[in-house]
């Protein structure tokens, strides 16, 4: 592994978010002349499996610049994201974390599920010369970015216009909050934890900012011209939208447009995604399995936190804790994206693109 | 010999218990005549004795599981020639006909024991008391039998890496292939010939065990194995997916 891991730029730790995924992506490992495993018989084995790189992955900037990185995954139960598993998710992450230090990563992003390590345990990752991004920042700036090209592609003034965080209190929402709260007519904050949902507030009313809060999202969505989800959580169910309403669905897993459908001439959009200019190419190349986007080379938007990272040669803990995401990191972060050709994905959601 | 005074125990649970033990009793059996095997083919004296020492040691693992089920009256069935156990050293012998001591090496100390000792410390943990103790006092010894191979094979993997990797993917696909169809949840190509009835899997929970987990268990083992010893993660991950299930 030493050798071959000699110019390794960046890695990506991971995980799966369906059975579906996971099927196909095992299936896909084996041989055309072997039986393809039932999903049955992959959930009796997947999780067991210790933390491994699976696959490499080459990045080309619009600069001409070529990087070298490796997707990890953590074999976490897509069925088991919730706190009661928490112990064992973390543990399988802090393994990954110490497979990414031994191949030798420049920069590593803690993707979906796995930056929850991040956000809270920064004394782990201070020591060792691999560092490691949640890389909230550039998923926050792809969510805020993509929303004011969509509110101008819908002829809605941002400056006028209700904002709904759901989500408001974790790390992307806060940073959603920071980059929104001048450039908006009101903020309307939703999270699931009051204490912390009334310090936000607060702490904004103290700016002379308008702000309404609530843990129960349909107090506040018919009054909303623009819905932010970044909440992870299931079931969610929106009820009395405003007509024309503006969605950015980036929080998982994905269930809003579940709840909404077509209704109202809403328009609903998966955030947080960038989509890469110049490609990439994985080997050996899972896109089959791995690959469900419409669009070409899109990529979450926190994997690209490393890879313009590494691009830029910034080996840093760029986007770690929580709330710690300023309006100039946002800015930072996103020309930085931009330098290298890689922008805000084309607008989509699970029916194509739009 | 003192017999052993058991707590009251159902059938079903006697007869799970007898048939572990007799799997134990025949994977250490497979380990001696594999290791005894293995001396034949160094050259080195003192690598030699090392063989029929680690031979010895496994005689005495077999020894131990024996006695107790001697105490415990457990109904033990020893069969190295079954399906499984029996294609295991078909396989082992196959290599050492060649003298390919890395090869034995990583059959008996990587794959079986990788198995051996994920699935003692289960059952060890499982049954407790004085069974339980020797399983896991058992799973301890070995575990240092995969240590001390782990730091050979790695040394010959770094003389030729990709040598190295190609001859393991060959042995993986050989061996593993038999030990993960005779842990699969059913038995994929029939009766082990070692269980006294009926395929034990379908009762292990009778002792508080099931199979997936053990199986499961015994992989993951397998694969920091192959980690530790330098096998990249992304082909160990292919090797396993292409097992049988």
């Amino acid at each position: 592994m030493d050798s071959a891991a000699a110019g390794l730029d960046f890695a990506v730790i991971g995980h799966q978010d369906s059975w579906q995924n996971i099927s196909g992506f095992i299936n896909n490992m084996r041989s055309a002349e072997q039986e393809k495993l039932s999903a049955g018989k992959i959930e009796s084995i997947y999780s067991f499996i210790p933390p491994r790189d699976i696959f490499r992955i080459k990045v080309r900037s619009a600069t001409g610049a070529e990087i070298n990185g490796v997707y990890i995954e953590t074999f976490i139960d897509p069925n088991k994201l919730d706190a009661s598993f928490a112990r064992s998710n973390i543990s399988k992450v802090m393994n990954a974390v110490a497979w990414a230090k031994k191949m030798g990563a420049g920069i590593v992003a803690l993707g979906g599920f796995t930056s929850i390590v991040l956000e809270g345990n920064l004394g782990s990752f201070a020591e060792g010369s691999t560092k490691f991004t949640t890389g909230n920042t550039l998923t926050a700036a792809y969510i805020v970015k993509a929303l004011e090209k969509a509110a101008l592609k819908m002829g809605l003034a941002l400056e006028t216009a209700n904002v709904l965080i759901i989500g408001a209190t974790g790390d992307i929402g806060t940073a959603c909050v920071q980059y929104l709260k001048n450039r908006i007519g009101q903020l309307l904050l939703c999270a699931r934890n009051l204490s912390r949902l009334e310090k936000l507030a607060n702490k904004l009313l103290e700016e002379k900012l308008a702000v309404r809060y609530t843990v129960l999202p349909n107090e506040l969505v018919p009054e909303a011209d623009i819905i932010i989800c970044v909440a992870s959580t299931t079931g969610m169910q929106l009820a009395n939208l405003k007509k024309n309403v503006l969605i950015c669905d980036a929080g998982y897993p994905k269930n809003i447009e579940n709840s909404t459908g077509d209704s109202n001439g809403s328009f609903l959009f998966h955030g947080g995604m960038g989509q890469v200019s110049g490609g990439y190419h994985f080997n050996p190349d899972y896109t089959k399995s791995m690959y469900h986007y419409e669009a070409p080379f899109v990529v979450h938007g926190c994997v690209l936190e490393a890879i313009v990272l590494a691009f830029e040669k910034r080996f840093e803990n760029y986007s770690a804790g929580k709330g710690n995401i300023a309006i100039d990191m946002i800015d930072e972060m996103y020309a930085m994206s931009m330098k290298h050709g890689i922008d805000t994905a084309p607008f989509y959601n699970a029916k194509g693109l739009l | 010999m003192e017999a052993l005074k058991n707590p009251v125990m159902n059938i079903e649970t006697f007869n799970v218990i007898s048939d572990v033990f007799s799997q134990a009793i025949t994977g250490e059996l497979i380990g001696m005549s594999n290791f005894a095997s293995l001396a034949e083919t160094i050259d080195d004296p003192h690598e030699k004795m090392e063989a029929v020492e680690h031979a010895n040691s496994e005689r005495m693992h077999a020894e131990g599981f024996m006695q107790y089920a001697k105490k415990a009256k457990l109904n033990i069935n020893m069969n190295l020639t079954g399906p499984y156990w029996g294609n295991v050293r078909k396989q082992f012998l196959s290599y050492a006909g060649k003298k390919d001591f890395i090869a034995c090496l990583i059959i008996q100390e990587v794959m079986l024991e990788s198995f051996a000792v994920s699935m003692y410390t289960d059952v060890g943990t499982a049954l407790g008391g004085e069974a339980g103790e020797l399983f896991l006092s058992i799973a301890e010894e070995e575990k240092e039998h995969l240590e001390h191979s782990s730091d050979l094979l790695r040394a010959d993997l770094k003389k030729d890496p990709p040598a190295f990797n190609n001859k393991f993917e060959e042995l993986h696909f050989n061996c593993m292939t038999i030990l993960a169809e005779f842990t699969a949840t059913t038995d994929l190509k029939g009766h082990c010939g070692v269980c006294n009835g009926e395929c034990m899997k379908g009762s292990m929970h009778h002792i508080g065990l099931d199979i997936s987990t053990m199986r499961g268990n015994a992989l993951a083992l397998y694969a920091q194995s192959l980690d530790n010893i330098g096998i990249p993660g992304e082909k160990s991950i292919v090797w396993i997916a292409q097992l049988p299930a």
